[in-house]
C-alpha cells in the first residue's frame, strides 16, 4: 500500500498523455528562475507598499479540488497578474488592480491526491489501494458537487483526529508522489515571474492540526528552482512544528537558499498557536524560542476564516475588537472540540506579541517577535480579497452558489458555521526597493510588512527618539530611515519616550479612513502583560471630539438597499507624529498601528443586492464593517 | 524524460487511445458484447490484468494478488454490463461531464509542458498584437510633478495663481521616470486614467481627480517604449501556452467533430 499513491499518479498521467511525465525541466531566462538579485534597479528605500496575498490554493490542494476547483496554478498566476480567467462555476473574472506578487501554498500533504484520485479508474481505487474510506470518498467525489464537499469534509476531519487512510498518510509514497507536481509547479512559478513587474514564489502550506486545533504554516521561499527543486513539501500530518523548523534550517544550510513560516489562523488553534510553553507542556527553552524567531518573524493575522488581532474577551476596552469573531471564537478548525476563553490568549495576535515579552523577560529571547500580514487563504485558484468580488473560500461557495451566505459552511458534516462568518479575505503587504523574490522575501524577513482586511491603504511608521511634527516638512521617509526605524524593527530604551511617524493614506480607489490607532503593550513593573489602545490622529478632529476617552463615531453612509457608501465622511489622509505618553524606563514594550476604513459594505450586502438573496437578521446586521489594517510592531526594548 | 514533440500531439493521443481501445476490445478475437452474459477469463485476460497490475504497482503480482484482481476485475465486468443493460450511462448527467472533461484534460494537458521556439512566439506576436497594444502604456515612463487639493475649485482657484502650494501629503510630490504601474498603485486607477490623456509639457495641467482630492500635474516626461520582442516574451510564452491549450481542446472537438453530421432544427 506504500506505493499506492506514487502508483496512482503514474497510473492517471500514463492514461492521459506522456508527456505530463516529463520532469518539468525549466526553459525559462536566469532573471525569471532566480531570486531576482542584479535583476532591476531597487529604489534608495522602499518607495512604495507592494501587494499580494501568500496564501492561495490551486486545484493541487487535496481539499481545493475535492471542493471542485479546476483551476490550476497557471489560471491562479494570470489571475493575480490581473489578467481575466474563467471561474471553474463558468463566470469569466478578473481582480480591478493586479497583485504585485503570490505563493501558491496548496496543502503538502497529498499534494495533487485527490485530483489524482479523481482521475485514477475506480477499479485501481477498489483493488489496488483497496482502502474501503477511500473507496467511498472516491464515490462521492464522482456523485455530486454536494457528494464530494462532504467527502473533503470527512477527510479533513480524520486529518485533524489523525485517523486518515494509511493510503493517504505516509509522508514516504506522498513526497514520492508529490515531486512531480512540486517541480511542475516550480516551472510555471518561474515563467511568471518576471522582475519589476510581478513576483511569484515558491512555497506551499504545512498542515499539521492535532485534534482538530490548526496549527498550519504558510511556507514561503525566496529563491528560485535552482534551489527550490532540491527539496520536496514537507508533510503536516504527523510532524511537529520544530520538526518544520529543521528541516527549514536543513534546506538553507544544503542549498544556501532562504525560508520562513508564517502561522496562520491562530484563533482556530484553540490556544495552541502561542504558547506559554513547549508543545509538550514542558518549561520554553530559548533554543526552542531561538529557533521559532527565527523561522516564524510574521504571521497572518487575517484571512477568510476570521481575524486573529484580539478578541473582545482578551481587550474588553478596545471597541473595535470584534471584527471577524463571529463564527470562528466557539471551536476549533474541525470543531471537534469547543473553546473555552482561557484559551484565547494562546491564539491571538496581541496577546502573543504581550505572552512574548513575558517569555523575552524569562529567558532573554522572544519567540513571538513577529510581525503581521493578511492574506486570502482562498480554495478557488482566485486571490480575490475585494468586498465586491468575493469568489468564495472554495469553489462550493462561489458566486453562482447565489444563498452562499445563508448556507451552513461546516464542510458537510457538522454545525455552526455559516457563510457570512466567512470574511471576503485579506492581502499582504510588503514595503520592498523593488519588486523581486529576494526584495519581496526580505520584507517579510526584516518584518517591514502589514495587514490589510483587502483594501489598498498605504500606512508608513517610524519609531524613534525626537521625531516632531516638523520632521513632516522634510524628506520625512529619509529621516525614517536614517534616524529612527521602520514597521518591524527595534529601538533600544534610552531613557525617552519613543515618538513616531505615522502615516496613513485611504486606498485610491476605496473608502475613506475614520481613525488611526496606536497599540501598546507592555510589562507593568509587576511584570504584569498591559494593553491599551490609544486614537492618535483622526478624520475631522476639530468637530469630533473625545467623551469619555472615546472619539465619536465616525458615521455610516452605506445604503443597505443598494449596497453603497459615499466618501463624504472620514478623510483621504491621515497623519501624526506621537509620543508614547505613559513611557516609564526599562518597560519592555511594543507599539503597533491599526488603520480604521469608514464603514463599507461587506461581500454579504453585496450579494444580498446582487442575488436578491435574504439575509437574517443576524446576518444583516454584520454586513456592513470597518476594513482595517494592522501593522507590524516596533519594539521597544530594554538595555541589554 | 524528454521526448519529441509528436509524443505531444493530442491527436496522436487519441490516436493511440484509439488502437488500444481497438486492441483491448478485440482481444482474443470476439469483441466483448456488453448484453452477454459469458464473462471469460482466460490465460489472455489474467496476463492483462497482471501486466495492468504491475504497470501501477512495479512488480508483478502474487498470485493471491492476481486472484484478488481478477476477482474484482469480474464483479466490476459484471457491474459494468448491467449498468450497461439498464441504460445508467444514457442521460446520466455526471457520466457524460466525467468523459467530457477527460477528453479536454488528454487535449490541455500536452500543452502545459510544450516548449515554444522564438519563431513561434514572434509569430504569435504577430498575430494578436491587440493583445499587447496596453502593455505599452503600462509600461510607459513618467516623470511629473503635483500638487493636492480637497476640492475642484480651490485646484482651479490654485491653477490661475501659478500652481505654487498644494495642501500637505504624503504622496510624492515629484515623481521621476515610474512606470504607469507604479502610479497607479499609488495614485489609483482614476488619476492614472487621468495622467494617459495628458500631453508631456512644462504647464501645470488639470485639475485630476483621484481618491484623495484633485491635482495639478506637470507631465514633464514619458516615455513610451517601443513593443519590443525581447522584454515581452515572457508574457508572449505565457499567452501562448494559454491559447494552445485552447486551441487544441477545439482542435481535438472539431476532427472529432467532423466525424458527425449535425442536424439542428431551428
Amino acid at each position: 500500500m506504500r506505493k499506492a499513491w506514487a502508483a496512482i499518479a503514474c497510473a492517471s498521467i500514463l492514461a492521459i498523455g506522456v508527456s505530463a511525465c516529463s520532469d518539468g525541466e525549466s526553459e525559462t531566462s536566469a532573471e525569471q528562475a532566480g531570486d531576482g538579485t542584479d535583476t532591476i534597479e531597487l529604489a534608495e528605500f522602499p518607495d512604495r507598499p507592494y501587494w499580494g496575498d501568500t496564501h492561495l490554493h490551486t486545484d493541487n490542494s487535496v481539499d481545493a479540488f475535492g471542493f471542485g476547483t479546476r483551476l490550476g496554478p497557471e489560471e491562479a498566476l494570470r489571475f493575480a497578474r490581473g489578467e481575466e480567467v474563467t471561474a471553474t462555476t463558468g463566470a469569466p473574472t478578473q481582480l480591478s488592480r493586479p497583485l504585485d506578487f503570490l505563493v501558491i501554498a496548496d496543502h503538502s500533504d497529498a499534494l495533487g491526491a485527490t485530483r489524482r484520485l479523481y482521475d485514477a479508474p475506480r477499479w485501481y481505487v477498489n483493488w489496488v489501494i483497496g482502502d474501503e474510506t477511500v473507496l467511498r470518498w472516491y464515490d462521492m467525489m464522482h456523485e455530486s458537487p454536494e457528494q464530494s464537499t462532504r467527502a473533503i469534509g470527512e477527510l479533513i476531519s480524520a486529518a485533524a483526529e489523525d485517523r486518515v487512510p494509511e493510503a493517504m498518510a505516509d509522508p514516504e509514497s506522498a513526497a514520492e508522489a508529490t515531486k512531480d507536481i512540486w517541480n511542475t509547479q516550480l516551472s510555471i512559478l518561474d515563467r511568471y515571474n518576471e522582475p519589476g513587474v510581478f513576483t511569484a514564489l515558491a512555497g506551499y502550506e504545512w498542515t499539521a492540526m492535532p485534534n482538530g486545533n490548526n496549527l498550519h504554516r504558510v511556507v514561503m521561499f525566496r529563491d528560485g528552482s535552482d534551489k527550490t527543486r532540491q527539496t520536496v513539501p514537507f508533510p503536516g500530518l504527523q510532524t511537529t512544528a520544530p520538526q518544520l523548523w529543521e528541516y527549514m534550517k536543513g534546506y538553507e544550510e544544503e542549498t544556501g537558499g532562504r525560508v520562513l513560516a508564517i502561522p496562520h489562523n491562530p484563533n482556530l488553534s484553540n490556544g495552541l498557536m502561542f504558547q506559554m510553553t513547549m508543545e509538550d507542556g514542558s518549561p520554553m527553552t530559548p533554543e526552542y524560542a531561538a529557533l521559532r524567531a527565527w523561522a516564524e518573524p510574521v504571521i497572518e493575522a487575517t484571512q477568510i476564516k476570521g481575524d486573529s488581532e484580539t478578541h473582545p474577551y482578551l481587550s474588553p476596552n478596545d471597541e473595535m475588537a470584534s471584527f471577524g469573531e463571529k463564527g470562528w471564537d466557539f471551536g476549533n478548525l474541525s470543531l471537534s472540540e469547543k473553546t473555552d476563553p482561557s484559551m484565547y490568549a494562546g491564539s491571538y495576535a496581541r496577546s502573543a506579541l504581550l505572552r512574548g515579552l513575558t517569555l523575552e523577560q524569562q529567558m532573554g529571547v522572544n519567540p513571538y517577535a513577529f510581525g503581521m500580514i493578511g492574506s486570502t487563504d482562498s480554495h478557488t485558484s482566485l486571490a480575490t480579497g475585494d468586498e465586491d468580488n468575493f469568489w468564495g473560500k472554495h469553489t462550493g461557495n462561489e458566486q453562482s452558489y447565489t444563498e452562499r451566505a445563508m448556507q451552513g459552511q461546516n464542510l458537510g458534516t457538522r454545525e455552526g458555521r455559516f457563510g457570512w462568518h466567512y470574511l471576503a479575505g485579506g492581502y499582504a503587504a510588503a514595503w520592498a526597493k523593488g519588486n523581486t523574490r529576494a526584495e519581496i522575501f526580505d520584507a517579510f524577513a526584516r518584518r517591514e510588512v502589514y495587514a490589510t482586511t483587502g483594501p489598498r491603504m498605504t500606512v508608513r511608521v517610524f519609531g524613534g527618539f525626537g521625531f516632531t511634527a516638523a520632521d513632516w516638512d522634510g524628506n520625512w521617509v529619509r529621516e525614517g530611515y536614517t534616524r529612527g526605524v521602520p514597521m518591524g524593527g527595534e529601538l533600544e530604551d534610552q531613557g525617552d519616550a519613543p515618538s513616531f511617524l505615522i502615516s496613513a493614506m485611504k486606498d485610491p480607489d476605496g473608502a475613506n479612513l475614520d481613525r488611526v490607532q496606536v497599540i501598546k503593550g507592555w510589562l507593568d513593573a509587576s511584570g504584569v502583560m498591559q494593553e491599551q489602545v490609544y486614537d492618535v490622529v483622526w478624520s475631522d478632529m476639530d468637530t469630533r471630539g473625545r467623551s469619555g476617552g472615546r472619539v465619536a463615531p465616525v458615521g455610516d453612509t452605506v445604503n443597505r438597499d443598494d449596497a453603497t457608501y459615499t466618501n463624504d465622511i472620514g478623510a483621504a489622509e491621515l497623519r501624526t507624529t506621537w509620543t508614547d505618553p505613559d513611557y516609564r524606563q526599562g518597560q519592555r514594550a511594543f507599539y503597533y498601528v491599526r488603520v480604521l476604513e469608514i464603514p463599507t459594505p461587506r461581500w454579504t450586502l453585496f450579494d444580498a443586492v446582487r442575488f436578491g438573496v435574504t439575509l437574517s437578521e443576524e446576518a444583516m446586521a454584520d454586513a456592513v464593517a470597518q476594513e482595517r489594517a494592522y501593522t507590524s510592531p516596533i519594539w521597544l526594548k530594554t538595555q541589554s | 524524460m524528454n521526448l519529441p514533440n509528436w509524443t505531444r500531439e493530442p491527436l496522436v493521443h487519441f490516436a493511440v487511445m484509439g488502437a488500444v481501445l481497438y486492441v483491448a476490445l478485440t482481444w482474443g478475437g470476439t469483441p466483448p458484447d456488453p448484453s452477454s452474459r459469458v464473462i471469460s477469463v482466460g490465460a489472455a485476460e489474467e496476463e492483462k490484468i497482471a501486466e495492468s497490475w504491475t504497470l501501477t504497482m512495479g512488480r508483478s503480482p502474487t498470485d493471491a494478488e492476481l486472484d484478488q484482481a481478477i476477482d474484482a476485475f469480474v464483479r466490476e465486468e459484471v457491474l459494468y454490463r448491467e449498468a450497461l443493460r439498464l441504460g445508467f450511462d444514457e442521460g446520466d448527467a455526471i457520466v457524460r461531464r466525467r468523459l467530457v472533461s477527460k477528453m479536454d484534460l488528454s487535449a490541455s494537458l500536452a500543452a502545459e509542458t510544450a516548449d515554444p521556439t522564438e519563431e513561434v512566439l514572434r509569430a504569435f506576436l504577430a498575430e494578436n498584437p491587440e493583445l499587447y497594444a496596453d502593455e505599452a502604456s503600462v509600461n510607459a515612463s513618467v516623470s511629473f510633478d503635483q500638487l493636492l487639493f480637497s476640492s475642484e475649485a480651490e485646484a482651479h482657484a490654485a491653477l490661475s495663481r501659478g500652481a505654487q502650494r498644494g495642501e500637505a501629503t504624503s504622496l510624492p510630490g515629484s515623481v521621476t521616470e515610474s512606470i504607469m504601474r507604479d502610479v497607479e498603485a499609488r495614485f489609483g486607477l482614476q488619476f492614472a486614467q487621468g495622467l494617459r490623456d495628458l500631453e508631456p509639457g512644462l504647464d501645470w495641467q488639470g485639475p485630476l481627480a483621484s481618491g484623495f482630492g484633485w491635482h495639478l500635474v506637470r507631465l514633464t516626461s514619458r516615455e513610451v517604449p517601443e513593443p519590443n520582442f525581447e522584454t515581452l516574451q515572457v508574457s508572449i510564452a505565457n499567452d501562448w501556452r494559454s491559447a494552445q491549450i485552447k486551441e487544441r481542446k477545439e482542435r481535438a472537438y472539431e476532427t472529432l467533430r467532423s466525424a458527425y453530421r449535425i442536424d439542428i432544427d431551428r
